[in-house]
């Protein structure tokens, strides 16, 4: 730890004011909540919202877990991991259950998260109505309205294209029925976890300075048609190719020499711990 | 030179936050934030624990007329004393301010719900416990248990408000011996 920072690198006044915040969305969830988003020594849209949301949360009891993408070791997490490490004094670890505050990439663990956690999600667009909107002040009428007819629109014109709705990742869902929310970047086979969960998820968007949050048991609904459900990758047929699994999120990686396709999961802690049992 | 206090800016003030997340995260959970308020001064040390964790002079905040303590928090925040109706923070320990302090507080609006107060609310002597059943955001099912009548008495004139949903008010509660509760808009609660 460098003595010269602050602890937890931001200023007290910056922390404060992401905590009032953070308290905010807790009280309001699935609402964005506008904050004053701090410069960090990392360009925006490289986790900064995520960041601040740890160094506000983060002090002497608690263990660190960094992913991205589900592994432990990619650039952004190790290097998230380092920055924090450098300004506080709190341990590191690779194992979801021993963590306690988690920042997250793009995933939600395998493991189940519990009532002591808190999952910290990097967010780079945290309006879910902005690929029907542009203008923030117009989408912010709308969340106050309910107004969410142009992405159910959106949804059904893809169902009308393609036969099913298209959306990869970030699929918008339904908070407490009243919010419509981005849950960043996951797969859609985590949005579930969302759902009467026991952990406090909170997101953090640097570049587009929100913060919003899921409290333990709340109903978070992924947006689908009464007769078309919601669906989930589908991994059937399929295991990870180092631990066996059947039931995770699995990475498709492509042997470009061979020509052939292997799966392996994409949440490497528990898959080391899955071989280690 | 005379200290004032002992209390962290940083390592207390960021246990005393947890702390405070925990209450508004899982509503009806009970946190002790005794120690951290050991470390100030004065009738109302519970009040300035809350105060230097969450109040700077870029939110204002009201405490019905008590002069010692609007000094006390200006002197650790640079927090401004505001009216009640446009006050970020209601400071409250007297039980025949209660209806008029959150009949006042603001609620923010349907476009920008954050804009709403936060009672803190101070108990002093806990009234006859009351069996109340819980349930929303942070509440697994419904959660049953007994709460001290001025928890249910301020919770009930809360929801005779008739708020417009995401507008609100939360309430973190202060209990003896540093005990905190809260309770965000979106917690039901009904008197079993």
């Amino acid at each position: 730890m460098i003595d010269s920072y602050n602890y937890a690198f931001l200023d007290e006044g910056s922390k404060r004011e992401i905590r009032r915040s953070i308290l905010k969305a807790v009280a309001i969830p699935g609402y964005q909540v506008p904050f004053g988003s701090r410069e960090l020594p990392i360009g925006r849209g490289w986790g900064t919202g995520g960041i601040q949301l740890t160094l506000s949360l983060i002090g002497p009891g608690d263990t660190l877990k960094v992913i991205d993408q589900g592994s432990d070791d990619s650039v952004n997490a190790v290097n998230i991991k380092k920055f924090v490490k450098m300004c506080t004094d709190v341990p590191c670890t690779i194992h979801t259950k021993d963590a306690t505050i988690i920042q997250t990439r793009h995933r939600i663990p395998e493991v189940p998260m519990t009532n002591e956690q808190i999952l910290v999600l990097q967010v780079p667009i945290p309006e879910p109505l902005r690929i029907v909107e542009p203008q923030e002040e117009v989408t912010k009428k709308m969340h106050a309205e309910m107004d969410y007819a142009p992405i159910w629109l959106q949804l059904y014109e893809s169902l009308i294209k393609y036969g099913k709705i298209t959306i990869g990742s970030e699929y918008p869902c339904m908070v407490e029925d009243r919010y419509i929310m981005n849950p960043s970047p996951i797969p859609k086979f985590d949005n579930p976890k969302l759902h009467n969960s026991q952990c406090l998820y909170l997101f953090g968007a640097g570049r587009e300075k929100k913060i919003y949050a899921i409290p333990p048991h709340t109903k978070v609904v992924s947006l689908a048609f009464d007769d078309i459900p919601f669906e989930r990758e589908d991994f059937a047929g399929k295991r990870c190719r180092l631990c066996g699994s059947t039931d995770t999120y699995l990475d498709e990686i492509f042997d470009s020499n061979t020509g052939e396709r292997y799966y392996q999961c994409s949440d490497t802690s528990y898959c080391k711990e899955v071989r280690s049992r | 030179m005379k200290q004032l206090h002992t209390f962290d800016e940083v390592y207390d003030s960021q246990k005393v936050f947890r702390k405070i997340l925990d209450v508004m995260a899982n509503p009806g959970r009970v946190c002790d934030i005794q120690e951290e308020s050991d470390k100030l001064f004065g009738e109302h040390k519970e009040f300035l624990a809350l105060s230097m964790t969450l109040l700077d002079n870029s939110v204002s905040f009201a405490t019905f007329g008590d002069r010692e303590l609007d000094e006390q928090i200006i002197l650790l925040t640079h927090a401004r004393p505001e009216e009640p109706s446009k006050a970020d923070f209601l400071f409250l320990y007297d039980q025949g301010q209660v209806e008029e302090a959150i009949r006042t507080a603001k609620c923010g609006t349907l476009e920008n719900p954050h804009s709403s107060a936060t009672i803190l609310y101070k108990i002093q002597e806990e009234e006859a416990k009351r069996m109340a059943a819980l349930s929303g955001p942070g509440v697994d099912g419904i959660l049953e248990e007994p709460l001290c009548g001025q928890i249910v008495e301020a919770v009930k004139i809360r929801d005779g408000q008739g708020y417009e949903y995401p507008a609100g008010i939360d309430f973190l509660f202060l209990l003896p011996r540093g005990r905190l509760i809260g309770i965000p808009r979106l917690t039901k609660m009904e008197e079993t």
